[in-house]
């Protein structure tokens, strides 16, 4: 990653970031299948969650290059949209299509998104040009948000297990919003005038790497000790990237001082 | 597998009501936005899709709570439009204890010059420099219509598709997915903000009805196609 400080110009290429973001979500998801199928444990389940984080960066990328055009309905609407159709397309996928279900979800959710931009562009006339290609990436990455927090979960690709370990447990709750908040979060927090990509996507590692932690948590309940293994490469994933984005505003701010606490009558 | 037949063309068009209506509601609901959060605004100070959001679970809860008892439609989706709505006038009444109280401004409208419901004139009550602020009785109407709309589309979402897979948690989460896409879709239309159905922007509502049928439909079709059972 390049350190020289910009004004919000893209220094990773889309493709390269749609490219690992794709690739290395399918590739997390299926290698946690595999794996734990063929060693009978839950040790690998932490592999969907490294694929979780590279769709959420992937995801964030998208809502920054879209947000930029100002579509005057604040950053976390696109995020949650990008959800609602991930959501549904996953779950088809995985209701239909067995183990070749999070691909089919992954390719539906591409399709709403790029037909729910087709009607913003054309019908609702927003006229931004990269609203379908943006929602296209952000619908395939809310799906394998969805997908691989839930394989995270539940172990394996298996629709009745993802049912009872995933959904009638709630923990769908918990998955759905981590979720969106690894997406949505970071542009929000980091936009502005002076917001650089790698400062952006820093962040969403360490926002992906809470969701990895909190899809952790809700496997220890049905994976049982296994699921020890995605809370601690989360959480020092989460550490490691926020001492890195901590290191990157402060590259980007002008300044950081300590003030200290007010002084005693100071209010 | 993939099981076709006739009532599951009731559920999509049952899911495309609901579909519409949630996107219709978002256009009655007063958001203002990150200007009104400053009382700078007239309208709720957040974004219409955590508005939407709000008084669409809410509802959905109280569509489910009513569920769980019968399985009648009516029933059902005015429980929900019921729940919205009590969600929805929560909101904006705190909401104008804090901009009266708190911020100190009286409620009012740079919309319109007399509020249609009162007929109380707006401009004197306007800060120089702002565009209304609070939530008049104007807004506070339609953002209850807002409520109403978008809870009844949401446990009818939610009524098509427990009917479907008879899960609850499932069918929830499902309502919840096509309530966001249809809440975000509609408030692109307003570009974020309106104040009511006095508000010039409200004019715009075919267009979401039309995005939000075609949308709704395409993934009500999937949506239908998901079982719940192992």
């Amino acid at each position: 990653m390049s350190v020289a400080a910009g004004g919000g110009e893209s220094k990773i290429d889309k493709t390269k970031l749609m490219m690992y973001g794709l690739g290395g979500g399918v590739l997390g998801i299926y290698l946690t299948h595999v794996l734990n199928t063929i060693t009978g444990t839950g040790y690998f389940s932490f592999l969907a969650g490294l694929g979780v984080i590279a769709a959420v960066v992937m995801g964030s990328d998208a809502v920054r290059r879209v947000c930029s055009y100002g579509i005057g309905t604040g950053v976390p609407s696109i995020g949650l949209m990008a959800m609602g159709m991930g959501l549904v397309a996953a779950w088809f996928g995985l209701s239909i299509g067995g183990v070749a279900g999070p691909i089919i979800g992954i390719a539906i959710a591409m399709g709403f998104g790029y037909f729910v931009g087709l009607l913003a562009n054309k019908i609702i006339k927003m006229n931004i040009p990269v609203m379908e290609e943006v929602l296209m990436t952000l619908g395939g990455a809310g799906a394998i948000v969805l997908i691989g927090l839930s394989v995270a979960v539940s172990g394996e690709i298996s629709y009745p297990l993802i049912l009872s370990s995933v959904v009638d447990t709630g923990y769908i709750a918990v998955i759905f919003i981590a979720g969106s908040l690894a997406i949505l979060h970071p542009f929000n927090a980091n936009l502005g005038p002076d917001e650089t990509q790698d400062r952006t996507l820093v962040h969403t590692i360490s926002t992906g790497a809470l969701a990895m932690f909190a899809a952790g948590l809700a496997s220890l309940a049905t994976i049982g000790t296994a699921g020890m293994l995605t809370v601690i490469i989360g959480a020092v994933i989460w550490i490691k990237s926020f001492m890195k984005y901590f290191e990157l505003v402060k590259r980007d701010s002008s300044g950081v001082v300590g003030t200290g606490l007010l002084p005693e009558g100071g209010l | 597998m993939i099981a076709f037949d006739a009532n599951m063309v009731l559920y999509i068009i049952e899911i495309v009501i609901g579909g519409l209506l949630v996107g219709v509601g978002v256009h009655f609901v007063p958001v203002g936005g990150a200007p009104a959060a400053m009382a700078q605004a007239t309208g709720v100070g957040t974004g219409t899709v955590q508005l939407a959001a709000g008084s669409g679970l809410t509802g959905l809860l109280s569509a489910g709570l009513m569920m769980s008892v019968t399985d009648n439609i009516f029933l059902i989706v005015i429980s929900g439009a019921v729940g919205a709505m009590i969600m929805m006038d929560a909101t904006m009444i705190v909401g104008n204890w804090v901009y009266i109280y708190g911020v100190g401004v009286p409620p009012c409208s740079a919309k319109v010059d007399y509020d249609p419901i009162t007929k109380e004139p707006q401009p004197p009550y306007i800060s120089p420099g702002t565009v209304g602020h609070g939530i008049p009785t104007v807004s506070f109407v339609s953002g209850t219509i807002g409520g109403l709309l978008g809870g009844a589309g949401g446990s009818l979402i939610y009524y098509a598709l427990m009917s479907i897979n008879e899960n609850p948690g499932l069918s929830g989460f499902f309502a919840i997915g096509i309530f966001v896409v249809n809440a975000v879709i509609a408030s692109y239309n307003i570009q974020g903000t309106i104040e009511g159905f006095h508000d010039p922007k409200f004019k715009r509502v075919p267009r979401a009805v039309q995005a939000c049928l075609v949308a709704s439909l395409i993934i009500g079709i999937f949506a239908v196609l998901i079982t719940g059972g192992a």
